[in-house]
Order: structure tokens, then sequence, then C-alpha cells
């Protein structure tokens, strides 16, 4: 897709959106709140309309037939709280076009699947958010879909429930499914998804793998953990922890690691170094030149 | 790539359309409410039927001292001809025959040596001109055979013709029971809309509310949201409002009341008024919904068409009395007071079929207005949660 342009009355949504989610992959749509992330996934969705830009699957444009071969998870969930679990699904399903014999088979998959097969006369209200969460993500799996659009999947998950979806997650691509999903936690996600695309105020900011967009950058972090509190000062760019044990510089590409560690090591004893990339966010904040991840100078709104 | 089927508009229209039904059919409020609502309106027969028996077909007349000849004969057969039966108890004086009407096992007594007709606390004028009427043919029967006549020249001189009743207008039958008919079904139309228009707008603000409907819209359009949640619920609803009529027919044959033929078909007639009043409000009430996103803002959206409504139901007490009245014609044409003061009207025998024609056309017509602006407004509003959006925004969206 490329281009897609929305506004708001005077706010620019979207400007400019454009990037491709290949079959087979997971791409991470990554930003801040209100950087137009759900606007985008909606546009997908055909739930807004825009003023410039298209979104085409397989070269075509999506339409309706299209879009009913997506699986959607929005960033509201939303279900019937008093409908049981095996209806709320076998509904979607027969909307999703599946027929009622192969929703129903494919509801009582995803229940067996997710672990809730034993709460499928349960209504929806009974359930506890994170069973919920997972009845959300049936709906959006529910027709094997082709794309899988899903609005920050992880946000209220524990680490166990985190586990499961991203092997879920995973064996979607695997079956060959294009698989976008978007977090305002910019690191959390970085590990399950080969490409990601930074937004950033409705633009698109970074995009590439993960490994790239870090190797990428300038700076580079020299980690070094000591037995024991350390007073060490090797340069403008050191920070100390809060015990005084574990320091880290910041130094350029092509500095001499070896040297400072060295030089740590003659100062006391050393339990431990590293020497690392930075973390996606702050590639991202070096990218728009921030030091907080909040959007202090413009005040936007999202569109809910 | 895949063996779906194409996403068919009437197809999703009639899987959300059986959602709703489902789900109004399983919950235990509509049963109940059904079954209410039928008891209730048999009940209002029987009790009607019993009443009649006790109180006018059966006349228990306690019977003292000296009458005439064939008294007794002659009570019989005027009775019949008020379509009443008679029973005659002797009694050996006039204070016996006086305990009984005062203990309730007479309706009335007729002492003899005294010359009265005696009742316990009104004097009802029909049984009154019964006996009187009796008591002088049993007299001039006397009379005549006492001159020496012999019992044909008696039977002859007593044969009467009977005076046939003739109305200049035509007679209505029953005024008071059309009345009431079509009072009763002007009541249970303004209870349907309002039950049934509640459940189309407590159910689409739910939707909003839940957010359901951001997923729904990615699986069908607004309008077959809407289309199919109105049918669904009105399938419930009509349902419900059939039995209810099927009932109030019932009701009507247990009375054993003598109905105006106006009644047997403006009830039936009452389904289309129902069907049309609903597709008119529950449209209406939808939209009223999508401007909402909480279940607290819901009855605030929907004062508009309530108040309509409710105005309409007052009309139809405020016309009860003057069915003809040129005002109570031009309102029961008016598309939203229609589907309640016409059925009122049509039972009371007011409304010509002239009438009735415009009133369907303006109703048909508004249906299709309400439902265009509806469609227009509905999906453009779904998706925008937060405050209430004001009826004049709504409007404004139309263009």
């Amino acid at each position: 897709m490329g281009g897609l342009t929305k506004r708001y009355g005077a706010l620019l949504a979207l400007d400019d959106v454009g990037f491709d989610v290949p079959r087979g992959q997971i791409i991470g749509f990554l930003g801040p709140n209100g950087s137009g992330k759900t606007t985008t996934m909606r546009a997908i969705m055909r739930l807004v309309t825009l003023d410039a830009g298209d979104v085409t699957w397989d070269g075509a444009p999506v339409d309706a037939g299209v879009r009913q071969r997506f699986g959607y998870m929005p960033a509201e969930r939303g279900m019937y709280p008093r409908m049981k679990l095996r209806d709320h699904l076998t509904y979607y399903g027969e909307l999703s076009g599946l027929g009622t014999a192969r929703a129903r088979a494919a509801a009582d998959r995803w229940l067996e699947r997710l672990g809730l097969a034993g709460r499928a006369d349960d209504t929806i209200q009974s359930l506890s958010s994170g069973n919920q969460q997972r009845v959300q993500l049936a709906l959006a799996l529910l027709n094997d879909p082709d794309l899988l659009v899903l609005d920050e999947p992880f946000s209220g998950l524990d680490p166990i429930a985190v586990e499961m979806l991203s092997d879920v997650l995973r064996e979607q691509v695997d079956r060959g499914a294009a698989l976008l999903l978007s977090s305002h936690q910019l690191d959390l996600v970085a590990d399950v998804c080969s490409g990601v695309v930074i937004v950033d105020r409705g633009r698109v900011v970074l995009r590439g793998d993960v490994a790239t967009l870090r190797a990428g950058s300038e700076t580079r972090y020299v980690a070094v953990e000591f037995e024991q509190p350390v007073d060490w000062r090797p340069g403008p760019g050191s920070e100390v922890s809060a015990g005084g044990r574990r320091h880290r510089v910041t130094v350029a590409t092509g500095a001499d690691a070896d040297r400072l560690i060295d030089e740590a090591r003659a100062l006391a004893p050393v339990v431990g170094y590293s020497f690392l990339p930075p973390d996606l966010s702050e590639v991202f904040l070096g990218a728009v030149g921030r030091d907080t991840l909040e959007d202090p100078d413009h005040e936007r709104r999202v569109p809910t | 790539m895949s063996d779906e089927r194409p996403a068919d508009a009437t197809g999703v229209v009639r899987l959300v359309a059986r959602r709703e039904l489902v789900e109004r059919l399983r919950a235990r409020s509509f049963a109940v409410a059904t079954g209410l609502l039928v008891v209730i309106i048999l009940a209002i027969g029987v009790i009607a039927r019993l009443n009649s028996d006790e109180g006018d077909d059966a006349l228990d007349v306690a019977l003292a001292g000296d009458v005439p000849a064939g008294f007794e004969e002659a009570t019989g057969q005027i009775a019949a001809l008020f379509e009443r039966t008679t029973t005659i108890t002797p009694f050996d004086d006039a204070d016996g025959a006086r305990a009984a009407v005062e203990d309730g096992d007479a309706d009335v007594a007729v002492a003899g040596d005294a010359g009265q007709v005696v009742f316990h606390e009104d004097v009802d004028q029909q049984v009154l001109a019964l006996l009187q009427q009796a008591w002088a043919n049993a007299q001039v029967q006397e009379s005549l055979a006492g001159a020496g006549l012999d019992e044909q020249q008696v039977t002859d001189a007593l044969t009467t013709t009977s005076l046939e009743a003739v109305t200049i207008d035509g007679d209505d039958g029953n005024d008071g029971l059309a009345l009431l008919t079509g009072t009763l079904a002007g009541i249970l139309l303004f209870i349907s809309l309002q039950t049934f228009g509640t459940y189309v707008l407590t159910g689409v603000v739910e939707e909003k509310a839940t957010a359901v409907v951001e997923l729904l819209l990615v699986r069908a359009r607004g309008s077959q949201m809407l289309a199919g949640k109105v049918i669904g619920i009105g399938t419930a609803a009509l349902l419900q409002f059939a039995l209810a009529i099927a009932a109030a027919l019932a009701s009507l044959a247990i009375s054993d009341i003598e109905v105006p033929g106006e009644i047997w078909s403006a009830l039936p007639l009452t389904l289309v008024w129902f069907l049309g009043g609903y597709a008119l409000y529950s449209t209406l009430f939808a939209l009223a919904g999508s401007l909402v996103s909480r279940q607290e803002d819901a009855q605030a959206a929907a004062m508009p068409i309530m108040s309509v409504l409710l105005l309409a139901y007052v009309m139809v007490f405020t016309f009860g009395s003057d069915p003809e009245s040129t005002v109570s014609t031009v309102m029961s044409m008016l598309p939203p007071i229609a589907p309640l003061l016409m059925p009122m009207r049509m039972a009371a025998g007011a409304a010509s079929v002239v009438e009735v024609a415009v009133a369907l056309v303006l109703l048909a017509l508004a249906i299709l207005v309400a439902w265009a602006v509806t469609g227009r407004i509905y999906e453009q509003v779904l998706l925008r949660r937060g405050t209430r959006i004001s009826w004049r925004d709504a409007a404004s969206l139309i263009r």
C-alpha cells in the first residue's frame, strides 16, 4: 500500500504512509500512541475513507470480497457480552462466509487450540479479560486469513499469554499468512517480527528488519557490571546504575570497545560486559530527535 | 484461492436477523411477557362471559301472592323476546319472596297481593318492562276468558305483531364495545412498539458501547446490520403481537358478546398497522441509538422519537370519544400517529376506506424516507465513539 493520507479536520492523521506486508512474514507496525497506527489498520480494513492513497492485496484494490479473506483484531476489543463463546465464534465465522458447519468446526478448533474448550457454553462476560482477549484473537483467525491485521495484540497479556500468542502467530505465518501487528511498546515485539515499520506523527520514519536497523545506528553501548560499586567515568556518555555496579557507556560505531573493557578490568573485578547496538526505541528516538517516546509539542487526537 | 462464498447481501442480513431473533426468543423475559399478555387478554373474555352468564341471560323470579292465571307462561314468552330465560320460584308469602331477593337467590320478586315488583337495589328497567308486559297480558287473558271467549278466541285476541327496530344512520352495533376494543388495540400497539423499539435502540447502543461494531463492520455493511437487526427483532415482535391478536379474537369469541363486524376485521388488520409502525419507529430508534456510545445516553437520544410515540398514544384516548371529528380524521392519517390512532377509528367504524388507504400510503412513504436518512447517517457514525452526537450534527451528515 502507498500514499495513505487521512485528515481529521486540521489534523493530518496519516501523511503519505506506505509499506508492504509480504506473505510468511510478521511485520511490526510500531510507534508512540497517537502516531497513526490504528488509523492505518482501519484503512487496510476499509473502515476509514482515505483522502489519498490506496491499499492493494496481490496487486488488486481491497474490496469487500478481498477483505473477507482478512482477519482483524481491533484496538478496541469488542464482543457481545451475553453470547456464549461457541455461538459468538460460529456467528462471526458465518459472517466471514464459512457456512454454518465449517464455522462451527472452526469455532471448536480454535477454542480447543486456545485452551477454552471447557468454556464453550459460557458467556463472553463471564470470562477474565485475558480469556476474552483469546476469544478476540480466535475471531480474527476463524477464516484462516490471508492477511492478519492485529492492533496491539500483546497489550494487557501476561508473559505466558505473550508466549502462547507468539506461537500461534508463528504458526499463521508458517502456513503462509501475512501478518501485521501494531504496538506502542517498540522493544516488546521486536523479537517476534521479521520486519518493522515505525511511524511517528502520521509518517513512516524507519523501516526494515530489526537487526539491520539496530546495526545501522551510529552509536553502540558498552555495558560493564562490576562485583562492587565502582566510581568509573570513562567519558561524557557514561551512565551508572543506582547501585553503582552497572555502567553503560555510549560510544561511536567505530570506537575501540576493547580498550574500554580493558580499562574497566584494570580498575576492579568485572562480573560481565557487553557491546551492543541500541534498542529499537533508542534507534527511533535518534531518528526523530527526541529523548522520550511521548510527544510533548504536538497535541494529537486518537480517532476512536 | 479459497472456497469461501463471496459476501452476499441477503445472506448477511439473514445471519444478522437470525442472531437477533434467537437472542430475543432465548430471553426468558420474552416468553414471560408473551405468556402474560395472552393470559390477560383471554382472561378479559372469560370474565366478560361469566358476568353475562350471571347478569343478563338468566332471570330468577320469586313469586308470591295472587297473580293472574297464565302470568308464569306469559313471563317466559316475553322474556324469550329479550333473549332471556326465566326461572320462576313460588313462595308462600311476600316476605319470603323479598328475603330471596335480599339474599341474592332471586333477581326480582313479584308480590301479587301488593301489586309490587321488588328489586334488590336498582330498578332494572328491562326486567320491569318485561314483567309489566307479562302481567298485563295475563290480566287481559284472564279478563277475556271471564268475558266468555273460548281459548282460541283469547289466543287470537292476544296475538300481536312486534315492531322492528331500525336506525337512520345504520346500526353501528355496539359502540361501547367498539371503542373499548379500539382503545385496547391502541394500548397494545403502543406497548409493543415501545418495547421492541427499545430493544432495537439498546441493541444498537450495545454494539457501539462494546465496540463489537468495529468487528462487524469488516464483515457487513452498516445498512445490512441495520436491516438484519430491525427484521430479526421485528420477527420476534410480530410473533408476540400476532399471538396477542389471536388471543383477543379468541377472547371476544369466549365472551359471547355480540361483536360488530368492524371489530372482527379491524383486529387482524391491526397487524398491518403494527408492521408499518414498527418499520418506522424501529428505524428511527436505531438511528437514535447510533448517535450514542453509552446505554445511559440512549433514552436521552431517543427522547424525540419516544415523545411522538407517546403523543400518538394520548391521541387514542383524546379522540376515543369522537373518532369521526375532522381533527381526529386528519391526525389518523399522519404517518407517526396513524399506526395507533387509525386502528382505533377502524374498530369504531369511523374510518373510510379512502382514509385508510391514504394513511397507509403516507406511512409507506415515511418508512422509505426514514430508511434512506438512517442509511446515510448510520454507517458514518457507528465508529464515532465517545460523546453523544447531536441530532443537528447527524442531520448535517445526510447531504
